[in-house]
């Protein structure tokens, strides 16, 4: 029930602010509305802690012998840490928005408190039934406040094609379970045969909101900063909670397969995010880089480190993403960071690397450092960022105290709260991982090739392959297409009937062909 | 009496009456006498007409309840809709047949009672002062035809019952039988009427049309099921029949994924939800009526609600191809989510009365065939992209299009209704339990 409450917080708090947007547009006291709800949820969750494990079960679809999953939630040591920092974000999105050029009751906000709503109750889904559920009721929340929110033709169609690659997602996941069903086992996440993991993954692939690689909001917008990030950020760690469901054993003959290929996502994004010119257009490959992470752990039979890496994925990375003001002191704090991401002992990913990385486990160090030390890149060069000093004085207060949040939280998790606090870890891949990192961060201003690109390089060759991609599949659709047209033409036309009646002889024949 | 009342007060008529009805099957029992003070009320179980018998019994109080309902929420949407007054008084008649069809005894002549119900339909498929077009006659065509072969079949199945050792008529009596469904249901290849009247014809009229006469045959055809052991039993009529729905499913999702009319491919998405019908009917499990009637009650509010906006769209986009509907996002917000949101229930997207039947028969498939699961899989997919595209060419509108609300409040009201019940049958599929737990009983042999 205590999930419920939390989630109805936000939820109720949004429609609130939708009331108030209706009722009174100008209201100035919608953001103190907003934040007390936000802050009332935070405080919310850390009351999980007197009673956990705990379930929250929704009465059973009927009839009973044809739904044999019920719909429900569970808060234990794995989910707490990311609905704390699912509930941390949210509310350091909207403290930090009164930074932003704007500041006004917004369908951003309203749809930043839906999404952290939906976010807790999709890392709390204890059953694929109920993820799927959840699922859906993020992409809507999505669609709608995107749809809203963007304008122009081309932005819209990235909405869609965002939308879709979502629900195709969740299209994976169900046939995974479909083929689990068929092998005789149950639609939950522990009794899945070896080969759905390769669905699984598929699935977390497709949702983890990577695709396609930038949202569409204009390079400098607010929405970007502040949505963009909730969004991106709660999608992302929505997905790879189903990852940290599924035991490795599981799908042990595919799980090298995988492994390469999680080793490799994650090089590829901490290579990028380590050269992207800042930290938002880098974003989409820090996402790839911790969700690869991620995946390794998991897969690795360590779902604490999966989970660690999601907890690393919105509390590190919202505190950078939502930092739009230059303060000094505020970007040293933000290093921080770099240690929740070190794996040393006691640290946020503490438990990260304990499970069984084979030949695999320089590949990940590897990544690791590229990640910490684009981090620290980023931290350290705020440039275009705005500065407090022409900002009313309460402000100067309220957005450190929104940033301070998520860095409190990570140095927290390292402590308390659940299965994987109090970690020693595997200390000496993080001692290696933590040099390296200091060496990248030293070679970098020094090699060339670790130099930042250009951001209008990046987006000129990303969108020139990804438009001949577009293109070559338009082009096999609008030949199907031309074949439709052509059967629905015959089948239409004067002789259609006809047709239809020579189809049917040939349809009779072949099944009477099976007849004793 | 309908048609010559006013066009705003027959639909509240209309409504109010089928929903009077559809509780009364659902509170008051057949053929017993209830007490209201000093008056006795006791709903006779059969009437005789012209020599036939028309018999109802209690286990058939959810089923009209069920029809009634839903026929209520049509007719109570036909003035959103623009639809003239003979909607409605057509409409309470073409129920009411299909209603005798389910009650007639002998049970066959239920298919001359579907074929009065469907040249009712055809007038109200033709426009005033307008030549029907291809689509309504090759509908009467393939619906005149199905009558004689349900009517031979059902003779020669008495002589297989009989006789069970002969092959030859049981050979000739299943495939007499197969194409009077095949005509009846639009089983493919001969469904393409369906797209040609989407396409034609008023979208309301048409959704009515693909909700009612597909309810009603599938509950003929259960009963045929039902009632030969033969046919019920026979793995050849039963792969027929799921090799029928695999075509339908499949053909279905990559025809409508391949269109540019919105209309069509509410057809197309019919096509496929009948497909999932006889897949269901096809099934060797005891759940056949349960998954029937689960997927049968959402499909009556999918259409209902599409239907209904594509109607309002219509008047603003003639045609309702791609090029006249593009950007109407921004100034059809309501009616536009609501074709979005019935195509993608009627994809099985999660949260919308449509996933919860398809999940059903989705495990029950599995159980039994898994390439059976992904043909069904691949005919969703296929549906899935037609959605997207069309939600793509709503929203595809220039920097300047504001959002305004340009439906009447009632067609606000109608279709937000409407898509509150998507969202609490995707959520709750439980609230059907009640209608659902006594229908097995009308099918003795079927649940074994």
């Amino acid at each position: 029930m205590l999930i419920f409450v939390s989630c109805l917080l936000l939820f109720l708090t949004s429609l609130a602010l939708i009331g108030l947007r209706l009722t009174q547009p100008t209201a100035r006291f919608a953001w103190l509305v907003a934040v007390g709800g936000a802050m009332l949820a935070f405080a919310s969750v850390f009351v999980w802690l007197a009673q956990m494990p705990f379930e929250f079960v929704l009465p059973s679809w009927q009839p009973g012998v044809l739904f044999s999953s019920r719909v429900s939630f569970r808060a234990d040591g794995l989910s707490w840490p990311l609905a704390l920092s699912i509930a941390a974000l949210t509310l350091t999105m909207l403290l930090t928005a009164v930074a932003r050029p704007i500041i006004a009751n917004s369908y951003t906000w309203t749809g930043a408190l839906a999404l952290g709503g939906i976010g807790i109750l999709a890392v709390t889904a204890d059953n694929p039934l109920t993820l799927l559920l959840v699922w859906a009721a993020l992409d809507f929340t999505e669609l709608a406040a995107h749809l809203l929110a963007v304008e122009g033709v081309s932005n819209n169609e990235k909405v869609v094609t965002s939308f879709a690659m979502r629900a195709l997602g969740s299209g994976i996941l169900l046939w995974g379970n479909i083929v689990s069903i068929a092998q005789g086992s149950a639609f939950n996440f522990h009794s899945m045969p070896a080969n759905s993991g390769l669905y699984l993954v598929a699935a977390a692939g497709l949702r983890l909101g990577v695709f396609p690689l930038h949202l569409p909001y204009s390079s400098e917008s607010s929405l970007r900063r502040g949505f963009g990030t909730s969004l991106r950020l709660i999608s992302a760690v929505s997905t790879l909670i189903l990852l940290a469901h599924v035991p490795a054993g599981n799908s042990a003959s595919l799980t090298p397969f995988l492994l390469a290929f999680a080793a490799v996502a994650g090089l590829y994004g901490g290579w990028m995010w380590l050269r992207a010119p800042d930290e938002l257009t880098g974003r989409p490959y820090w996402v790839i880089g911790l969700a690869a992470l991620s995946i390794t752990s998991a897969l690795s039979g360590n779902p604490l480190g999966a989970v660690a890496w999601g907890c690393a994925l919105i509390l590190v990375g919202g505190s950078l993403f939502l930092a739009s003001v230059q303060q000094v002191w505020l970007n040293r704090a933000l290093l921080i960071g770099a240690w929740s991401l070190s794996a040393l002992p006691f640290s946020l990913t503490a438990g990260a690397w304990l499970g069984n990385l084979g030949f695999f486990l320089p590949l990940v160090i590897a990544a690791q450092a590229l990640l910490v030390a684009g981090f620290i890149r980023h931290a350290l060069r705020p440039s275009g960022r705005d500065t407090l000093d022409s900002q009313a004085g309460w402000t100067r207060t309220v957005y450190p105290a929104g940033i301070i949040l998520l860095i409190a939280c990570q140095i927290l998790l390292g402590f308390i709260g659940w299965d994987g606090a109090l970690q020693v870890g595997a200390w000496l891949p993080a001692i290696i991982a933590s040099l390296l990192t200091v060496g990248l961060v030293w070679a970098t201003p020094r090699f060339r090739i670790l130099n930042p690109i250009r951001a209008h390089w990046v987006k000129g060759s990303a969108s020139s392959r990804m438009d001949e991609f577009y293109g070559s599949l338009w082009a096999i659709y609008r030949m199907f297409r031309r074949i439709s047209q052509a059967v629905n033409l015959t089948l239409e036309g004067e002789s259609g009937i006809m047709w239809t009646l020579l189809f049917l002889i040939i349809f009779i024949s072949i099944m009477t062909q099976g007849l004793p | 009496m309908l048609l010559f009342l006013r066009e705003r007060i027959s639909p509240l008529i209309a409504g109010t009456v089928a929903s009077i009805l559809a509780l009364t099957a659902l509170i008051i029992p057949i053929d017993t006498a209830l007490l209201l003070g000093s008056i006795s009320l006791k709903i006779s179980p059969s009437i005789q007409f012209f020599g036939r018998s028309f018999s109802l019994s209690n286990a058939d109080g959810s089923l009209l309840a069920v029809i009634y309902g839903l026929a209520a929420l049509w007719f109570f949407g036909t003035e959103a809709s623009g639809s003239a007054n003979r909607f409605v008084s057509f409409g309470l008649m073409i129920v009411a047949l299909l209603t005798a069809s389910i009650a007639v005894e002998p049970f066959l002549f239920a298919a001359l009672l579907l074929e009065m119900a469907a040249m009712l339909v055809i007038p109200l498929l033709i426009p005033p002062t307008q030549k029907p077009s291809r689509g309504v006659v090759r509908f009467l065509i393939y619906q005149t035809l199905a009558m004689p072969f349900i009517l031979f079949s059902g003779w020669m199945l008495a002589g297989v019952e009989a006789s069970p050792g002969d092959i030859n008529t049981t050979v000739q009596a299943g495939t007499m039988l197969g194409l009077g469904f095949a005509f009846l249901l639009g089983v493919f290849p001969l469904y393409n009427w369906i797209p040609m009247i989407t396409e034609d014809s008023p979208p309301y009229v048409v959704g009515f049309l693909l909700w009612a006469l597909p309810t009603f045959i599938v509950v003929f055809a259960l009963g045929f099921l039902d009632r030969y052991t033969w046919v019920r039993t026979s793995p050849q009529l039963s792969g027929a029949i799921q090799l029928a729905g695999i075509f339908m499913v499949a053909s279905g999702g990559v025809f409508a994924a391949l269109q540019r009319h919105i209309g069509r491919m509410m057809g197309y998405a019919a096509i496929a939800e009948t497909g999932l019908l006889m897949l269901a009917m096809g099934m060797q499990s005891a759940e056949i009526v349960n998954v029937s009637f689960l997927l049968l009650i959402p499909r009556g509010l999918e259409l209902a609600v599409w239907a209904l906006a594509l109607s309002i769209i219509k008047r603003k986009a003639p045609t309702l191809q791609f090029n006249e509907v593009q950007g109407l996002a921004r100034s059809y917000p309501v009616a536009t989510t609501a074709i979005i949101l019935s195509h993608l229930s009627m994809t099985g997207f999660p949260l919308l009365a449509g996933f919860p039947p398809r999940l059903a028969l989705w495990q029950e498939l599995a159980g039994q065939s898994l390439p059976t699961s992904f043909w069904v899989f691949f005919g969703m997919l296929g549906l899935l992209f037609a959605a997207t595209r069309t939600l793509a060419v709503f929203v595809m509108a220039g920097g300047n299009n504001v959002w305004k609300l340009s439906e009447s409040w009632v067609q606000m009201t109608m279709l937000g209704l409407g898509m509150i019940g998507l969202f609490i049958l995707g959520m709750f599929p439980q609230v059907l339990q009640p209608f659902l737990i006594n229908l097995p009983a009308l099918f003795n042999h079927l649940g074994q």
